[in-house]
């Protein structure tokens, strides 16, 4: 029972440690709290994938669209309106859910690929709509003057709450996989017909873990808008999806920490990466090399299985060469 | 009443462009039942070629430079799938990573600026619309490949062997078919289409970097409106499109007028026209 318990804990302990661990050797540094709290939004961005992707087979292609849509939500309340930025959270955590499951139970009935494909047309609906908002989006120019979260205005105090939020996500994402609902996603994501026989109504359970996905990613654009402040049309773009969906991917999507790596891997990369026009290039080629090499990402290939079968493989082509060298 | 037959003619027109961008769109989903998201990225890069070059080297470098770039798609998704083990997803994961990394590629050598070019300084006048003659060019080259494609499929035994694959991949191979040779060479047919479409694209609406994954989109939704099953049936979908775009431009402000035409597709994918015709029985 403990040690089931301290397996459930242990990917929310892992980080945070690495946390605790890092954080006395950047505390001076406002630019490395800096990134590391952008390191923790897009860890969230990239556990949303990790969610939709990784576990239920949907490739979503709006992790950033919904958290656009948490991160606009909590910037018009707080700084239109006034209200707490606790009443932005709910709205950021219930606005993407609400309008991924009615989406997810348009398209799904079991096609991952239309609804992708659905993911592509809602990001780049959204851009549209939120330069078409006026005042109350910002339009084109935005919204500035979003008020920093009270309870952590310093960056020091940012950085914290950003990695326990990740860690609070971490422990709730591996409690919802290891119960029966998690199970039964597993179960439809392999094998929906056998799903269906045990009774799992799959439209409607992928629709609603797809939604629980995006709620995480609303999550993420919530911290996003109250880290830095303000919020732009080209502040949370389908780039920026494509970007969360490499990391997800690089880390390995199916794990609970991979897509965390991903999103430390590529943001640190980028912060050493020439100009931003090459940038497209070299996530595209990590992408497709990491797909042929360990299409289950880094933390979700069996290394040792993996070198192995390579061993395996190098003296058959040896012989192979050999007998066609003999031949010749 | 004016005003909205204008609309519709050249709604109609633009929209032959996107119907050649749905056949590959169909081709593919038919043949692999996965999506090469890479398409719109294929025919932006043939945009930009032809924008440097131009004349006829310039048609065969655009061209060429697409079918290239479909050939990396192809040999890629050989790579992550093979007839009886296929992921779709990861496929078009695949074709994501090298969109990205075409559209990049375009805005590091092209730069930002739009590519477009006018070839006619004279109009047609087509009861008092006037329209470009370049209309009357894409026309007749839509329903060259249309005529030329049908009779490929229907009538070679490529075509057989492509629609056999399309059916039942692992008889297919059983029955001595090179399944993943008519697999990657569907990636190089969707790459020459893209290709053509890029040329025609440049001399009538023109195109930017950021162009690659809209045109997919308008291909993928001109595609789905009447079934993927028939490259036909794209063309007319590229038609309804490129009404319903120039409608949305005529009677819609900013920003909605291009965003409509994403919805309505969204709205055609929750019919769930690609789920009836998949070739799996739904599980795409």
């Amino acid at each position: 029972m403990q040690s089931s318990l301290l397996k459930r804990l242990m990917p929310a302990l892992t980080i945070l440690t690495i946390a605790a661990a890092i954080t006395p050797f950047i505390l001076s540094s406002p630019f490395w709290l800096d990134n590391s709290v952008v390191v923790a939004i897009f860890s969230l961005l990239a556990l949303s994938v990790g969610m939709a992707y990784g576990q239920a087979g949907i490739l979503s292609i709006a992790p950033a669209a919904f958290g656009s849509i948490g991160a606009f939500a909590t910037s018009i309340v707080t700084t239109r309106y006034g209200l707490s930025p606790f009443v932005g959270l709910v709205l950021a955590l219930l606005l993407p859910m609400l309008l991924a499951y009615p989406m997810a139970r348009a398209i799904t009935r079991l096609s991952p690929l239309p609804l992708s494909i659905a993911t592509l047309l809602l990001s780049l609906v959204l851009e549209h709509a939120i330069r078409e908002g006026g005042s109350f989006t910002g339009g084109y120019v935005g919204l500035s003057g979003i008020p920093p979260l009270w309870f952590a205005e310093s960056i020091q105090a940012m950085h914290v709450l950003s990695w326990c939020v990740v860690a609070l996500v971490l422990v709730l994402y591996v409690n919802l996989t290891n119960s029966a609902i998690g199970r039964a996603v597993r179960t439809a994501q392999h094998d929906p017909l056998r799903a269906t026989a045990d009774g799992v109504n799959v439209p409607a359970l992928l629709a609603l873990y797809f939604a629980l996905s995006a709620s995480v990613a609303g999550l993420a654009g919530w911290l996003y808008a109250h880290h830095l402040t303000y919020m732009g049309p080209d502040s949370l773009t389908m780039h920026v999806s494509i970007k969360v969906l490499l990391m997800a991917v690089i880390g390995g999507a199916s794990t609970f920490l991979g897509p965390i790596l991903g999103a430390a891997f590529l943001t640190l990369l980028t912060l050493y990466l020439p100009a931003a026009e090459t940038q497209g290039m070299i996530f595209g080629a990590v992408l497709i090399l990491v797909l042929l090499v360990a299409p289950n990402g880094v933390l979700g290939t069996n290394w040792k299985k993996w070198f192995a079968s390579r061993a395996r493989a190098k003296p058959a082509l040896d012989r192979a060469t050999t007998a066609r060298g003999g031949a010749a | 009443m004016f005003e909205l037959a204008e609309y519709l003619l050249r709604g109609a027109l633009l929209g032959v462009t996107y119907g050649l961008l749905a056949f590959p769109v169909s081709l593919l989903f038919v043949t692999t039942g996965s999506v090469d998201v890479a398409l719109g990225a294929y025919a932006v890069l043939s945009v930009a070629v032809m924008y440097m070059v131009g004349g006829s080297t310039g048609v065969a470098l655009a061209i060429g430079a697409s079918v290239l770039a479909s050939a990396v798609v192809g040999v890629i998704s050989m790579r992550l799938n093979r007839p009886g083990a296929v992921d779709h997803v990861i496929a078009v994961l695949g074709t994501f990573g090298l969109a990205t990394f075409l559209e990049s590629f375009i805005l590091t050598l092209f730069g930002t600026s739009p590519m477009i070019r006018h070839s006619f300084a004279t109009f047609w006048n087509v009861g008092g619309i006037r329209i470009s003659p370049q209309m009357g060019i894409n026309i007749s080259v839509c329903i060259v490949i249309l005529v030329v494609l049908f009779l490929v499929l229907q009538r070679t035994p490529f075509g057989r062997a492509m629609r056999a694959s399309a059916v039942n991949p692992v008889g297919a191979a059983l029955n001595g078919i090179p399944v993943r040779l008519i697999w990657f060479s569907t990636y190089l047919l969707g790459g020459l289409l893209a290709g053509v479409a890029g040329v025609l694209i440049l001399f009538t609406t023109g195109a930017d970097y950021s162009s690659a994954f809209t045109l997919t989109i308008w291909g993928f939704g001109a595609a789905i409106i009447f079934g993927m099953r028939s490259p036909l049936r794209g063309f007319a979908g590229g038609l309804v499109i490129g009404i319903v775009q120039a409608l949305s431009s005529g009677y819609l402000p900013g920003a909605w007028a291009t965003a409509m035409p994403l919805v309505f597709i969204f709205a055609i994918l929750s019919m769930g026209r690609m789920n009836q015709i998949a070739a799996t029985g739904g599980r795409v």
